[in-house]
């Protein structure tokens, strides 16, 4: 009985709580739609406040001279008012009616279109009711003329200026500077709180210098308030917000040496393509692809950058369609998109020779104490045998089974004696007190198997086999690492750079740049000022980032540098044909020759290199894939590059349009001078 | 009057004891909701009206009221038996959506794609878990102790905590208000539901602060409390709602004239904002409507409630109650500025597939529960 009570009370109460949940919206309706109706419907006449976003222009980018690279340039885009297609063509009809008469009218301008492509635009969810849909791109003055003649028959279609990115030298420098495109969804979240505010149709750095210096380059939007009335009309327009354009981006790539590096490269593989490989194939070598980097050594500038093959970055400006994006990214055609000079990974060869025999001297296995010094000749017969071998390969040999005689480590170097380094590499597997690993040791120090920080994304880390290392590979993926154990061979192979070993070209690069200043190595720069376009103030300065000092006294460097110093002009040395003529009594080169197998393909020829070598000035690498001897292939480029700049007969580098030689439209940026008296030059230069 | 329903004049019959209003106040309301639906989905074009979500919902609608007719035939004493697979079936299927075999609309993984239709198990799963608490809580005669109680709400718990998986705030609240609803009737000790209450006060006050919730979802309940805080986003959508309820005053601009219907202002106004339709195009006068044939629903149930034969039947019209009590709300509240945005339809008047059947299939039971009270 109890509970029946108990239920009928607990469920009257239940009616209260209904009932007045049904009085709260009764009366709160009441209040909306009779109290305050009139206040409700002034509101719903003139209710909006619209921002419309201005687009700030997007900073452009320079070269170390302040040549221009990217700039902006505007282009003519009709467009159709969304409202009005929203309010008058309410139809599918008058929708096919207007996109035909367009479509006519811009084919015969010169502007092939089809109707069906505007009508699709027309009719596309994606657009706002305020927007102004963009139906066809780059459109003339003329036909802008003839359509505002016309306008009472294309109501709603209007042309608008929009900026777009312009390339003065073309397809040059395309890995470095990179692209933009229209921000996705994940990039538009990961910049959610950017004080740069991005709108879903924006555009964004997707590459190189435009991505890494994105914040930069990138301006912010102003905008256009606007008081709109429930059915689109604009009541009143509001406050205008100037936009504030992006910085400008003062590169340190220097476009002559850059555009001469691009040619050199191209010519260096065309040259290979016309040579038999005799060791291998059988046949014409295939010479697909390569790279050529030039460093300044003091702080590591960056001052070109060539990666073939390439791409042509002006595809990207009206918007680049899947299949072409695809062809770009695709392995099996040498992957345009990539920068091999950051992405590429090689095995350096014998270009790593003088970094085994730095970590030689210094963990003092060639020292007074040590195995041998650096002037004790060893025997190279051509081939080295692995002492207590059982089993497997014991005989090393040199290229060719070439036999050098008696070699001291500067010879090792200039003739490039595999037998002397793999007596080395037995050294540091054997030799009392020397630890194995301090081989692997010294090449990390030079910055080999880390990123070396450039900042341009998509940077490879590369890897330098230790025996650690391969024990986890094996581990981590038994089938494709079948062997885990470390042998003698391995340390041989690494201390000539061969086997598993992966470096990047700009490592190679900057490390030679070690060699090259005395023992510093530094993070690679590409961008050296942040300009602002308005009072072309330098806003921020780009400063060398030392990463490491390496002990390199004169005892360390010199035998190095000598044996280095011998590869362009000794009798034996490897790249003596290709330096034949070279002018090396004024411009004296330090450089070293590598070839590195690929199982199942050609050679890979390298050639790094600094000049003047009693005080280098730059640091090239060249690395040709599947091209044949580094001393017959890429001696050669790296040898007509150093000979420009001996002969000071660097080309100059011409625009498509020569207004862009005629002046830097902002002067080199340098320490010592004020940003007043550059802004003097500037207007004298103006003048001119 | 009453004998005309009944040919055979028997008033033993579960015919004769069927009560008309619980059926004639929702087929009003689905009439209301086909209007309104129409009214904001066909267009702005006159020479080409579209009619795709119309026709879509008669569909509904006409499936909706054979549901209701079986669900009242077969007696409810069955469900009983039958409660703990319908439960498990459910919460299967709640499982099932979280995987890959479910998509996910407006951010909440919570749609299976049946065909050109989409079903929606948390809308299912409502009524299954009405019936096994029922079930479950009629067993004790009013006298829930606390072990008891807890075993419930372990019942409750688990679709709730599959529910704020994909997530879905308003679904889930729903769940909170059916829970309540029945302790409260099946006989829970006051100060457990004073405790429930608190610690359901603190949950949303710590969901509010943590990263549970989805941001928009937060940036809704946060902008409900200051709604100048986001011109743009969730304090803009019901700013446009209540313009458009305000802008109807007292006889409404005139069905297919709302000048805030037309614009596109207002989102979602074919499922969760409805009733700014309703608000708009047919004033108070059609908003009174609406409520009214609610509140006539809402009676009937509650008395069904009141003179059922059992416990269990009393706890199911309770749960039922609660359920449509809450949504519409929730869903009528949210447009009229004072609850928070969340996705909850309007039980009837809402365009949804899942929605219409789950509501009428109610109705459906409660006839049931009414029909047998002398059985």
């Amino acid at each position: 009985m109890a509970v029946q009570d108990s239920q009928r009370f607990r469920l009257n109460l239940l009616g209260i709580v209904v009932l007045s949940l049904f009085a709260a919206l009764f009366a709160r309706l009441y209040y909306l739609q009779v109290l305050t109706e009139a206040e409700f419907q002034e509101a719903a006449r003139t209710n909006v406040e619209r921002v419309i976003p201005i687009q700030a222009p997007r900073g452009r980018i320079l070269d170390t001279e302040g040549r221009v690279l990217v700039d902006n340039q505007t282009t003519l885009v009709v467009t159709v008012d969304a409202f009005v297609v929203r309010d008058q063509l309410t139809s599918p009809e008058l929708r096919q009616d207007l996109s035909l008469r367009l479509a006519r009218a811009l084919s015969e301008s010169g502007r092939l279109t089809k109707a069906a492509d505007i009508r699709a635009e027309l009719e596309d969810s994606k657009y706002g009711p305020f927007d102004k849909i963009p139906v066809a791109e780059g459109v003339t003055q003329e036909f802008k003329v003839w359509l505002l003649e016309r306008q009472a028959d294309f109501t709603g279609v209007e042309i608008q200026p929009v900026t777009v990115r312009y390339y003065p030298y073309g397809v040059a420098a395309a890995h470095v500077l990179g692209y933009i495109g229209p921000i996705n969804e994940s990039e538009l979240e990961l910049r959610a709180s950017s004080l740069k505010a991005y709108q879903p149709f924006d555009d964004i750095g997707k590459a190189g210098v435009e991505l890494a210096f994105e914040d930069v380059l990138r301006g912010v939007p102003g905008n256009q308030r606007l008081v709109v009335d429930a059915r689109g009309n604009i009541v009143e327009y509001g406050e205008v917000t100037s936009p504030e354009p992006g910085n400008d981006i003062q590169l340190t790539i220097d476009i002559d040496l850059q555009v001469m590096a691009e040619q050199e490269l191209v010519a260096g593989l065309e040259r290979a393509r016309l040579e038999i490989d005799s060791n291998g194939t059988g046949d014409f070598f295939n010479a697909p692809a390569g790279v050529t980097v030039i460093l300044d050594p003091d702080g590591s500038a960056v001052l070109a950058m060539a990666s073939y093959p390439s791409y042509d970055p002006r595809d990207f400006v009206e918007g680049i369609s899947a299949e072409q994006f695809e062809v770009l990214v695709d392995e099996s055609a040498g992957a345009p998109l990539n920068n091999r000079a950051i992405q590429g990974l090689y095995a350096p060869g014998s270009t790593f020779k003088p970094f085994t025999a730095y970590a030689a001297m210094n963990a003092g296995l060639i020292s007074d104490r040590g195995a041998l010094t650096q002037f004790s000749p060893l025997n190279d017969p051509g081939f080295f045998v692995l002492p207590g071998c059982d089993g497997g390969k014991c005989e090393f040999q040199n290229a060719n089974r070439t036999p050098y005689g008696p070699v001291d480590l500067r010879a090792a170097i200039t003739v490039s004696s595999d037998v002397y380094f793999y007596q080395l590499a037995w050294f540091f597997e054997s030799f009392a007190g020397v630890r194995r690993e301090s081989l692997q040791e010294g090449a990390e120090a030079f910055g080999f198997g880390t990123r070396t920080g450039v900042p341009l994304a998509y940077e490879a880390d590369g890897l330098i086999p230790t025996p650690s290392l391969k024990e986890q590979r094996h581990e981590d993926f038994p089938e494709a690492f079948p062997e885990g154990r470390w042998f003698a061979g391995d340390t041989l192979n690494t201390a000539i750079g061969q086997g598993d070993m992966g470096v990047t070209p700009l490592q190679i690069a900057n490390a030679y740049a070690v060699f090259a200043n005395g023992g510093s190595l530094y993070s690679p720069s590409i961008a050296k000022a942040s300009i602002n376009p308005g009072t072309l103030q330098v806003e921020l300065d780009y400063e060398p980032r030392l990463l490491n000092r390496l002990y390199m006294p004169a005892a360390v460097r010199d035998p190095i540098i000598d044996g280095l110093k011998g590869v362009p002009i000794d009798d034996r040395g490897t790249a003596r044909e290709a330096f034949e003529t070279f002018p090396n009594a004024q411009y004296p080169i330090a450089g070293k020759t590598g070839t590195s197998e690929k199982t199942g393909k050609s050679d890979f020829a390298l050639f790094a290199a600094f000049g003047p070598a009693d005080d280098p000035d730059y640091v090239i690498v060249t690395v040709l894939e599947e091209a044949g001897f580094g001393g017959e292939v890429a001696a050669p480029v790296v040898k007509q590059l150093f000979e420009a700049i001996a002969l000071d007969a660097v080309p100059t580098a011409v625009p498509e349009d020569l207004d862009y030689l005629r002046q830097p439209n902002v002067l080199p940026v340098s320490s010592d001078e004020d940003p007043a008296t550059d802004q003097q030059a500037l207007a004298v230069d103006q003048e001119n | 009057m009453a004998r005309t329903l009944n040919p055979r004049n028997d008033p033993n019959a579960p015919w004769y004891h069927l009560d008309p209003l619980v059926v004639i106040a929702p087929f009003g309301l689905a009439i209301v909701g086909l209007a309104a639906i129409y009214s904001t989905t066909r267009g702005t074009d006159p020479e080409a009206y579209r009619t795709f979500y119309l026709e879509r919902q008669l569909v509904f609608v006409v499936l909706g009221v054979g549901v209701m007719v079986a669900a009242a035939v077969i007696d409810y004493q069955k469900l009983r038996a039958l409660a703990p697979a319908l439960y498990a079936l459910g919460i299967l299927s709640l499982v099932a959506v979280l995987s890959p075999l479910g998509s996910n609309v407006n951010g909440a993984q919570a749609w299976f794609n049946v065909g050109p239709f989409g079903l929606q198990p948390s809308e299912f799963m409502k009524l299954a878990v009405i019936v096994l608490l029922a079930s479950y809580l009629s067993r004790f005669e009013g006298h829930l102790g606390l072990g008891r109680l807890v075993i419930a709400l372990i019942v409750a718990a688990i679709p709730m905590g599959l529910i704020a998986m994909q997530p879905d705030v308003g679904t889930l609240l729903v769940f909170v208000a059916i829970v309540m609803g029945m302790f409260l009737v099946g006989g829970a000790q006051f100060r457990h539901i004073v405790a429930l209450t608190l610690l359901g006060v603190g949950l949303v006050a710590f969901m509010v602060n943590s990263p549970v919730l989805e941001e928009y979802q937060r940036d809704r309940l946060t902008t409900f409390i200051n709604p100048d805080l986001d011109a743009e986003g969730a304090g803009f959508n019901q700013e446009q709602a209540q313009i458009a309820i305000g802008n109807g005053g007292l006889t409404g601009q005139g069905y297919g004239e709302g000048d805030q219907t037309r614009s596109g202002l207002v989102p979602e106004q074919e499922t969760d904002f409805i009733f700014t339709v309703v608000g708009e195009e047919l004033g108070f006068v059609g908003s009174s409507l609406v409520l009214g044939l609610f509140a006539l629903l809402i009676w009937r149930v509650w008395r069904a409630a009141q003179l059922a034969k059992d416990q269990f039947g009393t706890l199911l019209c309770v749960g039922i109650a609660t359920m449509i009590v809450f949504q519409m709300f929730e869903s009528i509240g949210m447009t009229a500025g004072i609850m928070p945005v969340t996705g909850i339809p309007l039980p009837f008047i809402s365009y949804g597939g899942s929605s219409s059947l789950v509501s009428f299939m109610s109705v459906g039971l409660v006839l049931n529960v009414r029909m047998r009270r002398w059985q």
